[in-house]
This record gives structure tokens, C-alpha cells and sequence, in this order.
């Protein structure tokens, strides 16, 4: 088993790689536009139409993205967080950059459905939209004109395929997801179900809406639930990982022990609490695409034709020493 | 009601006197729903002594616990509610009491017994600014509550990302660790904690003259000026102690993790304690009050959100399964069907007398 | 051309023993109303007297308990205000209701528009309005300018033209003048005067008495719900007009003596004295002063300022200026609060909005004044506040006396007792009592004025404002009598002062203005 689980992560970082090879290659030839933009001292007005604070991947990513689309780069990027996830405000932030005339516009869209109309728009107006991490339902690829995101369904299928490695005899888990309906949550789903093994018994899932505070009540009723008979938890984030983890040490269990604690995204709060023990692996969800995101909308600004999907590399961490390692370096 | 006072026990008339309560139909739910719970179990509602830690552990103390924070911000609305207001900002001011005290024991970083009552002491006082706030937009400027604490909760929510720069920001400090995990004679501390602020401000409330003006403000303000009462000072202080409550409410939650997460802590809570005001049968229309009755609706919806999870139910499904429960309580509830039970009642004592006779 | 006396033609409305019960009112008892085409005809009374309540049954507004309207020879039952519209009955309310933001055109026409083959053709819509406008005499005005543009007179000649479009045969002006100035009410009653030649059936309620005399052809006067006379306009005498509005309540005269027997007051310093005493808008300098143990009468129309100055006496409306001494001491009372703390209260005449705490307890309510003086945080103990219930629900014969029960299932009369008890309770030095007896039976009523003649003798100064002019000479030592806002006069009472010579003060007053 475990050979296959590695060849399988490798081909990912293969094509991954390959991926990032192409980009550059793309970059280059659109040396000349952007070239030829910044030599007009003209900047490129991007709108970016952000979740906001969410969470220190969130923050970690949207950072990355300000970070990169800077003035120095040629780049004036007009931020737009949501109002605490509301829709409504994204698609009011949308249609400002539309009327406003940006030249391209980043979307990392609070919720999964409900986008055509203004995406009609944009397409009318010649602006090209680039989605960021989250994607649109449906998933109508002449709509935008790129998704750069890290592979929700690659990432929770490894997560899935180091628990079939540690439970070979099989196990009762849970599922903690994050609010239903969402693209992520939807992906996230969809790569562990298709990799989990059948020996592998799913007791419950339930949203605990991506916060500590509701994953340590829903976890914490889970145990009682089903008498302490649960050797494994898959938490969609970092944060209700965390929880879980809470709920574990609150019951008078031992995390990582008693039960494993398997998250997504890899924030630094979560390779600590792997590095200390308390979760068990952590599947990364990188949240740095900011250079890949310039590429793209300088080579859809230069006319060329760019991949509907780029996935970013991400990598896992299954020890407390891979945590311990990659700790000292983490941005986020 | 028929029943002679001389013959019928003390017992009969206070089981009577339940059923005129109009939280009656929320003690039903809340029996059913651990009905429901036992069905799954029949030891739902054993409590246990967890041989790892020596705390008291069970689905009941469980409750009891997540009721706490909602038991606090549902006191809070229901006062408010009776001035004939709203405060729509509770869970904002959740997320800023929780953003301050956990900044300030990150910032701090011992673990002190001080430095825990030093950011409760923060955040309380914080969260009585912005209910200040409230209560001087509503009841000097004039302007309605709706709009006033509706304005609180963006701007709140904005103050928490401010104060943690958007971050979700964790400290460590046992004392303060302990408010929400801790357990005093067994029972968790944070519903020790909520009980005996709710017995202090309902005694605070009853014991004085407090709630007759209350509630005449919230039935008739026009009467209520007129026979002398001043209103400015009292709604000022409802909008404080509601908002004080809500920091409270901030802090158990907040040090149950011990992380504010500026997004999520107190997300929606306002939804919760108005449904929890409702459901105790308090009038949104203002006036008449049960403090009791909240407490109850508090303890239904922390009943609820456990058996939902308790039971499995899907976590798609479970908005719409929380929405049938609640609007079958309020229906239960509303004038229009309990006249209609009433009538029925009458109906068949009558019918039954008439047998008797015949 | 249809003449100005009242048809002999069938009455194009008629109302036969309408009754309306509120809970603990009888709105209307047995009314009878007849409306003919061609005549303008004044409903009086006085408030609360069931104008407005005749109104809403003909409009369908309300629910009539027992009774028939007739409108055009055909027996109606109206579910709404759309139900009478369609049968020709339009109603034009004071204030005004169009849309600001539409033109003139589109307002008269709203609902009418006329439609071509694709929508609404707006050239002809305007045309016809146009056409409207002219048939009042407001051919001048032009139909594209927006409603917002004209004065308030004109948007309710054009409310007017609106009901006219939709061939109205009746047409209720409630209180249509009482925002307007002289000349604005002369454009209004040529245009009255006009659809009446035309034959329309004029329903018409103010009370500015001038405007009456000078517009009404026939009127019907009401009276605590009751018709007390229909009437010739111009057979009637001011004085007759308003003796009827004001009225004598037989019952009530018999069961109370005639005047007080009462020698006047000991002649030293006045407990309360006010001097040019001023609200703007509410009403002009009063001088008044009350003696310990003296009943003092405001009496006026509705209208003439005398729940003003009660109010503005309580601090319940700030008085702008004026200078108040109590008890020999300048003060100055600018909120409920602070005269409660002076020792005066003030029972007003709108018991349910401004009176009684509905939901609350007859034992709430009864000490809820008590209890605010004394502030929140020093509560009257269970016992205090049982000697407050026993005391005023036996000195007032409360029925039923049960402190516990919901105020607001007491009758009115009982309502109004719980909050004389209210003002009581507090020991007041100077009770101001508008209207204690309005809407409520004839029992009641004396016990409450016996009530108030005791005190008085125990040595309170009272001010008792009343529309019923009988009541007020009864009651009172001196009165002080109001016109527009205004005092015309101040009376001291005597055997040879009856409500007459009110009526003449009134009367004579408004002729020469």
C-alpha cells in the first residue's frame, strides 16, 4: 500500500512541476505586452473580490495575493473583502470593478452557485475573471477564464489514502465539514469518499462551519454519541481539527493515541499542534498562488490562451518531525 | 381553573399554573427531545464521573454547558426585547470581548491568575462601552433600535477584526481556560456562572421596581412618561447589561477554545437569543417578560443543536430540521392557537359535565 | 340646475339605527343619518361624540353591530373603503393621500389612466385629467407639474377632482379646513358649493363654526353616539348648536346635587399660579391660579386649548415660557416627572394611549406612579402596595376588585377609576383631571365627580377640563373659558351661572372675530 500512496504523491509533484514549468514558459512570452505596459508607466487596475478574514489560511492567501499583485509589479490591486462571507456584498463588489472598468478581476467566490449573470457581464465588458481557490457552480468553464486553486480532491484523497495506511484492519471515523453547499466542502467530500477504504466505517458527518468553537461541541457530542468509538477524525480545516483535538483531551482521551485527527490546509497553529502531537496529519491546501495568478492575468490581458484550471502544488505532513522541520519556515 | 382552591394540592396547582405559562410548549419540546435522544440511548441522560479527568461527564452537562453563553445573551435580548427594542449586536460584541481578552493574554503572555481577571475585566468593560453606545443611540438620539445595534453589529464584528488584525488569535492561561472548561462540584463552571448571574439580575429585576417600569415602557411608553417614569435612564441600562451579557457570552465561548475566531465567535447568536426570547414566550411586540422562559428557550435550542448531532442528522438537513421545530413551538405558542386549544378544552369539560348530569 | 335647498327627492344614503359597541364603549347607539343629493351636510360633535366612527361605518372601514345603510335605494354592506368607492362613496381625509412623487394628472387619474392599443396613452390620460380639473374650476392648473410643486390646499382640491373622476355621488370631507387659511377655505367652498349645484351629496365635518354656518345646508349632531337633533342649518342658533354638541346629561343631574354649596376658597396665596404661561402652536399666555380646596373649570370646544393647558400645567408638553409658582416658591415644571414631585398629577383624556398600562395588573397600574416617584431601585413592599389596591379599589367601588386582573379587560368606567386611584395614591396637592368622565356610563360618572367634589373638600386643588359644560358649571368654583388657543374670559361661579352663559361667552366671541 504505501508504495502506491508515494508514487501516487510523487506523479502529483511531477505534474505539478510540469504545471509550473509551462506557466513560466507562458510568462515568457508575455514578456513583451506587460513590458510594454509598464513602459507606458500605466498600471494594471486589478479588483480583487476577496472572503476576508476567515481564517489564518485565508488570511495567509489573501495576503499573498495583495502581496504579489503590487505596484512594483505593475499592479494597482483594489481589495474587496466580503461582509462576514455574504454573498451579496461579493456580487456588489463584482459589478463595481465591472462598472469601474478594471482590467481583470480576481474571485474567490463565498459561495458555489449563483455567479452567471455577473460573469455574463464581465464577459460582455471584455474583462477577464480569474477565480482564486474557490470554484463556481456550475462549473461552466466559458465563463472565466481561469481557476488557479490547490486540488481539494487530490488533497483529501492522500489524506485518505494515510488513513487506509494506518488503519489496515479498519476503523470508525467522522467527518467534520464546513458549511454545506460549498464548492470546497463539496471537493473536499468527494476526494475522500472516492479514496477511503471500504473497512473504514463513517459513523457521522456534520458541519461544525469551519470554527474550533463548533467542532469541539459537535465532537465532543459525536464521542458521547457513539461511546468513545472513534479512532479517526477528518476535519476540512485546520480550525475544527483543532477542536476535535479539544474535545478529545476534554473526554479524557488522548489525541493522536486514542484518537488520529486528520486536517486540510496547514496553518502554522496546525503543524504545531501535529508537532506537539495533537493532530495527526495535515494535509496541506497552499495558499501561495500569488505569482501564478500574475501569470495568468498577464497572459489573458496579452490575449493568449491559459489552462481553465491550474492546480497548485500543495504537500502533506504526516509526523511531528515534518511539522517540527517545516515550522521555522512557515509564512502562514 | 374549575377545580376549588381547598380541595385541589399544592402540586395540582402549580402543574395549573405551568400550563398557563406561555413557555409551556417549550418544556413539552424539551422533553421530547430528549425523548427522542433516549430512543437512540437509553443512557443519554446518565451523568458519570470520567475516570481520566474526575469531572462530571454527560450529555446533560454537555447541555448545560453550551446553554450557558446562549443563556446569557438571551437574558440580556429578552430585557431589551420588553423595552419594545432589539440588539441585534450580541454576537458582535461576542466576537469583541472574545478578540480583546484573547489579544491581550497573547500580548501579555503569563499565564497569570491576574492576567486572566485583567482580560475579563477588558472585555466586560468594552462590551458595556458599546452597549452605552446603544443604549444613548436609542433612547437619546431616537434612533430605532433595529437600525442602531444593527449598525453595532457590522461595526463590532469590524472592531474584533481590528483589534486582532483579522487574525484568529489564541492564548494560553489556565485561570481563564478554566471559566469554560472547569468544573465546580462537579458542574461546569460556565453554567455556574451563567445561573448565578441570571439569579442576581432576575432578583435585580423582580425584587425591585425594576421590571414593572420595564415592562410598562415596552407596553405603553406614553403611560409610562406620564406616571413619571424616566425612560432614558432604563432603556441606557438594558442596552448596557445586554451587551455586558453578551461579553460574557464572548468569553465562555472564546475560552472554551481558547481561540477568537473574529468570523465565527458569535456568529449568528442574535438569531439565537431572539428565537430563545420567543420561544420563552416573551412578546417581540415588547411589554410583559419571563426571564424564565428565555432561560428555558436557551436550553431548547443548546438541546437542539446536541440532538441534531446526537441523532446524525444530516448536516444539510439540519437548518431546515432546527426551522420545523422552532415554528412549530412559536405556532404552539401564538395567541390565535391556544385560544383555539382553549376553546377545545372548554369544550370537553363542558361536554363532560354534561354527560355527569345526564 | 339643481337649487340649494335640500331635495325632497329619496336620500341618497340613509342609515337606519346603526350601532357600533368598542369593548367598554358604545361607539354609536341606534344612529339614524340621512344624506340627500345636491346638499352639503355638516356632522358636529364633539370628541369622542361618534362622528368620526358614523364615517368608517358608512366607508365599511368598520364593522356595524346592528343597523342598515341604504346608499342610491339599494341595501349595502361594505367590506372595505374599495367596496364604497365602487357604490360612489369617496372619502378625502385631512391629511392628504396621494403620491408626492407623481403629477398632478397621474394622481386624479391613478387607477382611470386611459389605455391605447400599447399601455397607457398618457396624452389622452393627461387631457381627461385636464378635463377633471376643469369641472372644479381648476382649469389653471396644469396636469404635468409634479404634486409636490403645489400647496397643500390645492393637493386637496386635487384629491377631490380624483374622487370626482371615479363619478362619486357622495363625498366625505373629513376635517378638510383644518390646515388651511381663510382664503385657501374659500377656494375650497366654491368648489364645494359647485359639485353640490351638480348634485353630489356633501358630507362634510369640521369645527370651525363659522365654516359650518357658512357652508352647510343641513346638519346632524351627535352626541356621546347618540343623534341629538338634525337640523336646518339655518334654523339653528349658534348657542342651540353648541348646547346640543355640549349637552345636559339628565341622569347625570339628577343624581348629583345642583351646584357646590361650597363657600369659595379662604381668599389667601394660591397652591399653583402660572403667569403668561405659553406653548407655541398649543397655546397662547394663560394666567391661572388654583386655591388649595378649589375646583377650577376649563371649558372650550374641542379645540380651545384646554387639554393644552392641562398638559402644558403638568410639564407633559414644555411650556416655552411663562412663570410658575407653587406653594409660594418659583419653579418651574417641565416634565411629568417634575410635577409628580411637586405634588401634581394629571389624568389625561386619552385613558388607553396615554393613561392606562394595559397589560399590566389593576395593582401594577395603581401603584405605578407611587412607585416612579420614589425610583427602581426602592420597590413599595407587597404590603404597602395591598393598603394602596384596598384603599382606592373600595374608595372608588372598582368592580371587579381584584388587584390581579388585567387592567385592559376592565370596562372604561372601571379603567378610568384605576386611574384616578393611580393619581391619588400619589397625595397630590394640585389634580388635573382632563376628561375623567368621557365614554364612560352614567354611574360611573357621578362617582367619579362625587369623588372629585370630596377631595376637593379634603383640600386638594383641582382642574377639571371637560367638554360637557353642565359638568364643568357643577363642579367648579371658577371657570376659566377657552376659545382658539386662547382664555376669552374667566367666570366665577354663581347661582346665576348656568352653561348658557359659557355658550354666550363662546358664541359671542367667535361672531365678532
Amino acid at each position: 500500500m504505501a508504495p502506491t500512496t508515494r508514487f501516487r504523491a510523487f506523479t502529483g509533484l511531477a505534474l505539478a512541476g510540469t504545471l509550473a514549468f509551462s506557466l513560466v514558459a507562458c510568462s515568457s512570452g508575455s514578456d513583451e505586452p506587460a513590458a510594454s505596459g509598464d513602459d507606458g508607466g500605466e498600471l494594471t487596475t486589478v479588483g480583487f473580490v476577496a472572503v476576508g478574514p476567515e481564517g489564518g489560511w485565508r488570511t495567509a492567501n489573501e495576503q499573498n495575493i495583495q502581496d504579489a499583485f503590487s505596484t512594483e509589479n505593475g499592479f494597482d490591486l483594489k481589495y474587496a473583502p466580503s461582509s462576514n462571507g455574504d454573498q451579496n456584498s461579493q456580487i456588489t463588489a463584482f459589478t463595481s470593478f465591472i462598472d469601474e472598468g478594471v482590467d481583470a478581476i480576481l474571485l474567490s467566490a463565498t459561495e458555489a452557485t449563483g455567479w452567471e449573470d455577473v460573469l455574463n457581464r464581465a464577459q460582455e465588458a471584455e474583462i477577464p475573471v480569474v477565480l482564486l481557490d474557490r470554484g463556481i457552480e456550475p462549473n461552466d468553464e466559458s465563463l472565466y477564464t481561469s481557476r488557479i486553486a490547490p486540488d481539494n480532491v487530490g488533497i483529501s484523497a492522500s489524506a485518505a489514502e494515510w488513513a487506509n495506511e494506518q488503519f489496515p484492519d479498519g476503523a470508525n471515523y467522522v467527518v467534520l465539514e464546513g458549511p454545506p453547499g460549498l464548492s470546497v466542502v463539496n471537493d473536499r467530500n468527494k476526494g475522500w469518499d472516492e479514496a477511503v477504504s471500504d473497512n473504514l466505517v463513517k459513523l457521522e458527518s456534520q458541519s461544525a462551519n469551519w470554527s474550533t468553537e463548533e467542532a469541539k461541541s459537535v465532537f465532543e457530542t459525536m464521542l458521547k454519541a457513539n461511546g468513545n468509538d472513534i479512532q479517526l477524525v477528518f476535519a476540512q480545516n485546520d480550525e475544527m481539527g483543532l477542536g476535535a483535538a479539544l474535545a478529545v483531551e476534554e473526554a479524557g482521551l488522548t489525541p493522536g493515541t486514542d484518537v488520529k485527527i486528520i486536517t486540510i490546509d496547514g496553518t502554522q497553529a496546525a503543524l504545531e499542534a501535529l508537532a506537539a502531537g495533537r493532530l495527526s496529519f495535515v494535509a496541506e491546501y497552499n495558499p501561495l498562488f500569488g505569482e501564478d495568478a500574475i501569470e495568468v492575468v498577464n497572459a489573458a490581458l496579452a490575449g493568449e490562451d491559459v489552462e481553465s484550471s491550474i492546480v497548485v502544488p500543495s504537500t502533506t505532513f504526516d509526523s511531528p518531525e515534518a511539522a517540527t522541520a517545516a515550522l521555522p519556515d512557515r509564512q502562514y | 381553573m374549575s377545580i376549588p382552591a381547598s380541595r385541589s394540592s399544592t402540586a395540582v396547582r402549580m402543574v395549573t399554573g405551568l400550563f398557563h405559562q406561555p413557555y409551556v410548549w417549550a418544556i413539552v419540546a424539551l422533553i421530547l427531545l430528549l425523548i427522542v435522544n433516549l430512543t437512540k440511548n437509553p443512557g443519554y441522560l446518565g451523568v458519570s464521573v470520567n475516570p481520566a479527568t474526575g469531572n462530571l461527564s454527560g450529555n446533560v452537562i454537555d447541555i448545560l454547558r453550551a446553554s450557558a453563553p446562549i443563556m446569557m445573551i438571551a437574558v440580556g435580548m429578552t430585557l431589551v426585547i420588553a423595552t419594545r427594542g432589539i440588539d441585534l449586536s450580541v454576537g458582535s460584541v461576542m466576537a469583541v470581548a472574545g478578540a480583546v481578552s484573547m489579544e491581550f493574554m497573547n500580548n501579555t503572555g503569563t499565564g497569570s491568575f491576574g492576567t486572566a481577571i485583567v482580560a475579563v475585566l477588558l472585555a466586560l468593560g468594552i462590551s458595556a462601552v458599546l452597549g452605552t453606545l446603544n443604549g444613548i443611540l436609542v433612547s437619546i438620539v431616537g434612533l430605532q433600535p433595529f437600525i442602531t445595534t444593527l449598525v453595532m453589529m457590522l461595526a463590532g464584528r469590524g472592531l474584533a477584526k481590528v483589534i486582532t488584525s483579522g487574525q484568529n488569535t489564541s492564548a494560553t492561561n489556565e485561570s481563564f481556560r478554566w471559566i469554560a472548561n472547569g468544573t465546580f462540584l462537579g458542574f461546569p463552571v460556565v453554567f455556574v456562572i451563567a445561573v448565578l448571574i441570571v439569579a442576581v439580575l432576575a432578583a435585580l429585576v423582580r425584587r425591585t421596581a425594576l421590571g414593572l417600569m420595564i415592562e410598562s415602557i415596552g407596553i405603553n411608553p406614553k403611560a409610562a412618561r406620564m406616571a413619571g417614569i424616566r425612560p432614558v435612564g432604563i432603556l441606557v441600562s438594558v442596552y448596557i447589561v445586554s451587551a455586558v451579557l453578551a461579553g460574557v457570552a464572548g468569553i465562555f465561548s472564546t475560552a472554551s477554545v481558547m481561540t477568537v475566531e473574529v468570523a465565527k465567535t458569535g456568529m449568528t447568536a442574535e438569531m439565537d437569543a431572539i428565537l430563545a426570547v420567543v420561544i420563552g414566550g416573551t412578546s417581540l411586540a415588547g411589554g410583559k417578560f419571563s426571564l424564565t422562559g428565555s432561560i428555558i428557550g436557551a436550553l431548547l435550542i443548546a438541546t437542539l443543536d446536541k440532538t441534531i448531532v446526537y441523532m446524525s442528522i444530516p448536516s444539510s438537513a439540519t437548518p431546515a430540521f432546527k426551522a420545523i421545530v422552532i415554528v412549530i413551538i412559536c405556532l404552539l405558542q401564538s395567541p390565535r392557537v391556544r385560544s383555539m386549544f382553549n376553546r377545545r378544552r372548554t369544550r370537553v369539560i363542558i361536554a363532560e359535565k354534561e354527560t355527569v348530569q345526564a | 340646475m339643481a337649487t340649494t335647498a335640500p331635495a325632497v327627492t329619496e336620500p341618497i344614503v340613509e342609515m337606519e339605527n346603526i350601532s357600533i359597541e368598542f369593548p367598554g364603549v358604545k361607539a354609536l347607539q341606534n344612529v339614524n343619518f340621512r344624506l340627500f343629493p345636491g346638499e352639503v351636510h355638516t356632522l358636529m360633535g364633539e370628541n369622542g361624540a361618534g362622528k368620526s366612527t358614523l364615517i368608517k361605518a358608512l366607508t365599511g372601514v368598520y364593522k356595524i353591530d346592528s343597523g342598515t345603510i341604504t346608499v342610491g335605494g339599494v341595501q349595502r354592506r361594505f367590506a372595505g373603503t374599495a367596496d364604497a368607492q365602487n357604490a360612489g362613496i369617496s372619502t378625502v381625509y385631512q391629511e392628504v393621500n396621494l403620491c408626492d412623487n407623481l403629477t398632478v394628472g397621474e394622481n386624479v387619474m391613478l387607477g382611470h389612466e386611459i389605455r391605447g392599443p400599447i399601455g397607457i396613452n398618457w396624452r389622452k390620460t393627461h387631457e381627461a385629467a385636464h378635463e377633471a380639473l376643469i369641472r372644479l374650476g381648476l382649469g389653471d392648473l396644469d396636469p404635468r407639474q409634479p404634486l409636490s410643486s403645489i400647496s397643500l390646499a390645492l393637493q386637496q382640491l386635487v384629491a377631490i377632482s380624483r374622487a370626482m373622476v371615479t363619478d362619486s355621488t357622495v363625498l366625505i370631507l373629513d376635517e378638510p379646513t383644518s390646515s388651511l387659511d381663510a382664503n385657501e377655505v374659500e377656494g375650497l367652498f366654491t368648489v364645494i358649493r359647485r359639485l353640490r349645484d351638480e348634485g353630489v351629496a356633501i358630507l362634510f365635518v369640521s369645527h370651525f363654526l363659522d365654516q359650518v354656518y357658512a357652508i352647510s345646508d343641513r346638519l346632524t349632531v351627535l352626541r356621546n353616539g347618540i343623534v341629538v337633533g338634525e337640523h336646518q342649518t339655518a334654523e339653528l342658533s349658534r348657542n342651540q348648536l353648541i348646547s346640543e354638541m355640549i349637552g345636559k346629561d339628565v341622569e347625570t343631574l339628577n343624581s348629583l346635587g345642583s351646584h357646590r354649596s361650597r363657600v369659595v376658597h379662604s381668599g389667601g396665596a394660591p397652591f399653583y399660579s402660572a403667569k403668561d404661561l405659553t406653548r407655541k402652536g398649543s397655546i397662547e399666555p394663560v394666567d391661572i391660579e388654583v386655591h388649595a380646596g378649589e375646583v377650577v373649570g376649563l371649558a372650550g370646544l374641542l379645540g380651545s386649548g384646554r387639554t393644552e393647558l392641562g398638559r402644558l400645567i403638568y410639564g407633559a408638553d414644555k411650556p416655552d415660557s411663562g412663570v410658575v409658582t407653587i406653594d409660594g416658591k418659583t419653579t418651574d415644571v417641565t416634565s411629568p416627572v417634575g410635577a409628580l414631585a411637586q405634588k401634581i398629577a394629571f389624568s389625561t383624556e386619552n385613558r388607553r394611549d396615554e393613561g392606562i398600562v394595559g397589560d399590566l395588573t389593576v395593582r401594577e397600574n395603581l401603584v405605578l406612579a407611587v412607585q416612579a416617584r420614589r425610583g427602581w431601585a426602592r420597590p413599595l413592599s407587597r404590603k404597602e402596595q395591598a393598603a394602596i389596591c384596598d384603599k382606592y379599589l373600595t374608595e372608588l367601588n372598582v368592580r371587579p376588585a381584584d388587584p390581579e386582573r388585567t387592567v385592559k379587560n376592565l370596562s372604561g368606567g372601571n379603567q378610568q377609576k384605576v386611574l384616578l386611584g393611580r393619581w391619588l395614591a400619589t397625595q397630590p396637592e394640585l389634580l388635573i383631571l382632563d376628561e375623567p368622565t368621557r365614554g364612560i356610563d352614567v354611574g360611573a360618572k357621578a362617582e367619579i365627580q362625587e369623588t372629585i367634589v370630596a377631595l376637593a373638600d379634603d383640600g386638594m386643588s383641582v382642574i377639571f377640563i371637560s367638554s360637557e359644560l353642565e359638568e364643568v358649571v357643577r363642579l367648579s368654583e371658577r371657570i376659566i373659558v377657552l376659545k382658539d388657543r386662547r382664555k376669552i374670559g374667566e367666570i366665577v361661579n354663581g347661582p346665576l351661572v348656568t352653561a348658557e352663559s359659557i355658550v354666550d361667552l363662546i358664541a359671542s366671541e367667535g361672531i365678532v372675530s
